[in-house]
Order: C-alpha cells, then structure tokens, then sequence
C-alpha cells in the first residue's frame, strides 16, 4: 500500500507515475492520494483477486491495461 | 492549526460521531474553554510541534493533543502521559508507518512506570485491562484519536486491518507495584525508580493464561511459554518481534519465591518460548523463505526455533489482580522494535 | 440538541499542501522506464508485462526494475534518488 507514497514521491521529483492497484483497494487509493495532496490522481484498477492467477493468466489480465496506463503517463 | 471554531445548527455530539476518523463513541466536545483547561496540564507551549503522524503526516502541537485528550475524557493531568507517549511512538524503530497500515492488529501498547503514573491513578492492578479506570481509558484512547485524525490509521482508507482489534479502542496501563515481588520494568532497565517512564510495544490483544495448578515456576513458565510462540503465530519466523508477557502478582510471587529475579524469568521465558522446525512445519505461517531469511536449516527436523530472538524484544511486566492467571501479547511480525523513554510531567 | 453552540473542529484549517502531477511527455518512445514492484504477490508479473508491452508496441527504451526490500515501508530515499536519476516515467505495482 505504501504504493501510493512511492508514486506520489515519484511525481514530487518531476517524474510522471502511476500505481498498479486491485479493485479491493480502490477507496484506500483515492484516500491516500488526497492525504498526500494529490487528490484524483489517477491509477490502474485490475479486478480482485489477482494471487489466484496463473503467470498466463495474470500475463493476459495485465496486458488489457496497457493503453489506459500510457494514457496515464503521458499528456 | 484546527482552531476554528463552529458555530453550526447540529448536536455536536451526532457531529464527532459521523467524522471518519470517529471510534464509533462519542467524544467530548471540544470549546477554546476545554482545551484552554487541558492545556494546564503542560507547561509546553500549545505550538510546539511534536512531530508528523503516518501515513498522512499531519503535524501534531501540543495543542492538537490536548484537543485530541480532551476529546478523549482525559483530565488536564493526564496531558503529559499522552503527550509523552505520541512522540516515543514516532520514533523510527517502532515504525507506526507500517502498523498504521498493516493487515495485522497491533496496537501500541502503553506500559507506564514512575511516580507520576500512581499520581494520576493510572491502574496496574486488578482489572487493568478493562473498562472502569478514567487515566487507562482515555489516555490511550487520546493516542488512538491521533492516529486515526492526524495520522490517517482509519480502517479501509490507511489501514487494511483485517480485523483491528479491542485494543485500538486503547491500550495504557501502569505496572502493578504494590504486589509487584519485583523491580519495576522501567527500572530493570536502568532508569531510576524517580524517572516517568513509558514503553511501547505493537502488540495484539492479551492471551490469558490460566494456571492454577503450578506451585513451580516451571511448570507455570511452562505454560506461558507454550502461549508465547504457536505454529499459528509469525513471532516464531521473522528476525525481530516484540512481546509483551504480563505475569498477574500471583504467578510473579511463585518465581520470585523461589528465588528467581525478575531477570531469571525473563531468561527462563526466552529459553523455553519456541517451536520446534518439524513442528513449525506442519502449518500455520511456515514458509521456507521465512525459515532461510533467520537463517533455519529446514531439513534440521529437532531444530529449536527461538520464539524471542533478541532479549530485547520481550517486556516482562507485573499487572493485574491477585488471581492464578498471567496474560501474553504478541507484537506486530513485520519489523517494529519496542521503544521506551522518560517522559516530561 | 445544541444549537449555535461553539465548537472546535480539529480537522478544520488544516491547509494541505496540493502536490502538483509532473509534466507529461507526449509519448513513450526512447523513454526510460522505470518500475517499483513492492513485493506483493504477482506484482512482478505484472510489471513485467507491462515492461515487455511498452518497450515492443509504445517504443520504450529501456526499463530499470527495482524490488522493495518490504511491502510495508515507502521506498527508501536511496531507491528513489537512484530511480530519479535514471528514468523519465514509472509505474509502482501492486497496491491492494
């Protein structure tokens, strides 16, 4: 969860981020990114649970984000 | 700085109760008036700083905390307890960063020795764990407060506590002394019996054990022992955790009666808390990452895993009434060390 | 009920400070990308994955991958100067 820090620390240094979260985390996400005055920061939501994927499986999931998550890193 | 005051159409009490950060009880109403009172009870000016709480890193004065105390049912005495408190908890070994955050339940236990502790009427005895005693109730309760409104703890937003625990409601408590055969803790550890001392350890709520069969302190050590690291329990698989054995005056008199010091039991403890690696195999928390990061030959089936692994790590404390039963804390498995200071009064 | 009574709210005038979002570039291509995986279980796959999609379909040059020591803790100030030093976008993985 300290996910969310880390992006926030990567932004306050100039570089454009974003984080990775499952959807079970999506209340916490908006929460923390407004506490560290980054209110609406936006982030890739996958479904949850991901840990009873197969790599093929999760490889197949992650892949669908791709376009969106681009969209996040650049203007 | 929260000092805006409002002036609003509601019952204030309904107001506290549906903020996000609330406990689910209701607080008292903080007015310029009440904190200006609570503020009395330091001599430290109302805008120090006292530090940033994770994970949202409010700034806390000693004004917020009084603001916090108050709401809390601390009287004006108890300010420097809590405000001692808040500030050992920020420091880094403890690391409240994670706790706040953590899945697991830990909760800062607050063990308090001196002279001003019994001033207050901070109980060690009988009863200590639970509800009826003002100075325990409220002055953990005005740490929790903090964490949760100036730290950000709040279950579901910055924390993803699976079940929290009884102990976030608060958790402080003074040494049983009277009926203590023993030093205090804080003395055992060097500070003089005069020194206001606190100690901190990220515990879960206490396991009670109850032995009213053993007249020897092996057997009893025996006992608490087996409650101290399970096959269920990480303590046992991870380098440092803290643990907090709170022996009742009864079980504390049998060892010091037969001639052990507080330091004995403390040894003795440590020695006998543990699993075996065939035992520590067959479920619960085993992992063969965790095994190999403390260095544990699996194949080594009669291997002794030490459940305290530095001495350090546990706090032997005497509390509670007379009566055949001690209680075990385990502490937070993810890196937090027990931290421990004087206090200013 | 109390009416018009004056009250203290502590979570009021608490001014936080609004971190403002870093410059976007306008594409990934010859970018360095960076990607923070926080131990979490798949978090690793996924960054992989996402490492091999932006390098073959949106031109990314090269990728530093860096694990956290714990999941718990924000990266440390080294990891992240070290990170900063060397990529122009990243992705941390996985939050929940």
């Amino acid at each position: 969860m300290c996910s969310v820090h880390d992006t926030v620390d990567f932004e306050k240094r100039g570089i454009p981020a974003t984080v990775i979260i499952t959807e079970n985390f999506r209340r916490a996400a908006a929460w923390q990114f407004r506490s560290k005055g980054m209110e609406g920061h936006p982030y890739i939501e996958l479904p949850h649970p991901v840990s009873n994927l197969k790599p093929k499986e999760m490889r197949g999931l992650a892949l669908r984000y791709v376009d969106q998550l681009v969209r996040q890193l650049t203007g | 700085m929260g000092e805006t005051a409002l002036a609003v159409a509601v019952d204030e009490f309904e107001f506290f109760l549906e903020q996000e950060w609330s406990d689910g009880l209701p607080v008292v109403t903080p007015t310029e008036e009440r904190v200006q009172r609570m503020l009395q009870g330091t001599r430290r000016d109302p805008q120090e700083v006292i530090g940033r709480i994770p994970p949202a890193m409010e700034t806390a004065t000693v004004r917020d905390a009084a603001i916090h105390a108050l709401m809390a049912g601390c009287k004006p005495e108890y300010l420097p307890v809590v405000l001692g408190g808040i500030k050992l908890m920020l420091r880094e070994e403890l690391n409240l960063n994670a706790v706040q955050g953590t899945m697991g339940s830990a909760a800062p236990l607050m063990i308090v020795n001196g002279p001003y502790a019994s001033k207050i009427g901070l109980h060690g005895g009988r009863g200590c764990f639970g509800p009826g005693f003002r100075a325990n109730a409220s002055i953990g309760r005005a740490i929790r407060l903090m964490l949760l409104n100036l730290g950000g703890g709040i279950t579901e937003l910055g924390s993803s506590t699976v079940f929290s625990s009884p102990l976030r409601y608060t958790a402080c408590l003074a040494e049983n002394m009277e009926q203590s055969p023993w030093e205090s803790l804080a003395v055992s550890r060097g500070y003089s019996p005069d020194d206001n001392v606190i100690t901190c350890a990220m515990v879960d709520p206490p396991k009670f054990c109850f032995d009213d069969a053993s007249r020897e302190p092996e057997p009893l050590l025996t006992g608490i022992a087996d409650s101290m690291s399970t096959i269920g329990s990480l303590n046992v698989l991870v380098p440092r955790c803290p643990m907090v054995v709170v022996m009742g005056p009864l079980h504390a008199t049998i060892c010091a009666k037969a001639g052990m010091s507080r330091v004995d039991v403390h040894r003795r403890l440590s020695e006998m808390a543990g699993r075996k690696v065939r035992e520590l195999k067959t479920g619960g928390v085993w992992r063969p990452e965790r095994a190999q990061k403390i260095n544990v030959d699996m194949n080594d089936e009669e291997h002794f895993v030490p459940g305290i692994k530095d001495p350090r790590d546990l706090q032997l404390v005497v509390a509670g009434g007379i009566g055949p039963i001690s209680a075990v804390c385990h502490g937070w498995g993810g890196g937090s060390l027990v931290v421990h200071g004087t206090y200013d009064v | 009920m109390a009416n018009d009574l004056p009250f203290i709210n502590p979570t009021a005038g608490r001014s936080k400070a609004k971190v403002a979002l870093a410059a976007r570039p306008i594409d990934l291509a010859g970018k360095v990308l960076g990607l923070l995986d926080n131990t979490k279980e798949q978090a690793d796959i996924i960054l992989e994955t996402v490492a091999d999609a932006l390098r073959e379909r949106h031109g990314v040059a090269r990728v530093v991958m860096r694990r956290k020591e714990a999941w718990s803790k924000p990266a440390t100030d080294e990891l992240m100067d070290e990170m900063a030093r060397e990529v122009q976008v990243a992705v941390a993985a996985l939050g929940g």
